[in-house]
């Protein structure tokens, strides 16, 4: 791994096009300023890992097509015979 | 008989086996992730599968996934899309999008689609990509629970 020093606004740049400077240090944590071509998808670590790991499970499905499908209308007919919900809950 | 270029072939998922027209892959640039090596995908569609469609990866490669309309989880998502995205998907503010978010199964059984990372196609130019915005409101494991 490449280690730089950098004080505040200093910043380096990666390859043709890609700058990370230094924006602000503070005591919790450093903000960083990226300047990047839109071809570059920029994501926070952990999000981009959590996403990858729902998707490695979604690719591996515990029970045949038929039963989910056939589960899931059961679920969308329940809820068109229910009160509309606001929102999703979500669990994570 | 000899196969011509333009037959289609067939594609072999869990699901069943499906044609394969060369006119309905799709591009991902960036695969997806935990998948980054998939770059080409087709978005199957059938009746036996409605209301779900599976994206099937193409090539040597290969993963598939069940999808669906984020609106049927969530009938109040909202389809909002950074410039940069928009970019990435070849697409202008008045291409039509066509927006899926990605099932998961647990072994009990429970179904969670995911709202964060929709899976995003712009059909015009068959380029899709599975699109993290900065910001969102919507979580990785929205809840597809039996209404009590």
């Amino acid at each position: 791994m490449l280690v730089f020093t950098r004080k505040l606004d200093e910043a380096i740049i990666i390859g043709d096009g890609v700058e990370v400077r230094i924006l602000r240090v503070g005591r919790h944590g450093v903000k960083l300023g990226i300047t990047a071509p839109s071809h570059i998808a920029i994501h926070r670590r952990e999000i981009y890992d959590q996403i990858r790991e729902e998707n490695r499970q979604a690719a591996t499905m515990p029970m045949s097509a038929e039963g989910i499908v056939q589960q899931l209308r059961q679920i969308l007919e329940a809820r068109q015979s229910s009160a509309p919900r606001s929102t999703p809950e979500a669990n994570r | 008989m000899m196969r011509s270029e333009s037959e289609p072939s067939r594609l072999d998922t869990r699901f069943g086996a499906f044609d394969l027209d060369p006119r309905d892959i799709v591009e991902f640039p960036d695969g997806l992730p935990g998948y980054e090596e998939c770059r080409q995908f087709v978005l199957v569609t059938s009746p036996t599968l409605a209301p779900l469609q599976c994206l099937h990866s193409v090539g040597d490669h290969v993963a598939s996934f069940l999808v669906t309309d984020p609106g049927l989880v969530c009938p109040e998502f909202v389809r909002t899309l950074a410039s940069a995205d928009r970019d990435r998907l070849q697409a202008t503010e008045d291409t039509p999008l066509l927006w899926l978010s990605i099932l998961t199964v647990d072994a009990d059984g429970a179904m969670h689609a995911n709202l964060r990372a929709p899976v995003i196609i712009n059909a015009e130019r068959m380029v899709g990509s599975q699109v993290i915005p900065q910001h969102s409101a919507y979580p990785v494991r929205g809840a597809l629970a039996l209404a009590s």
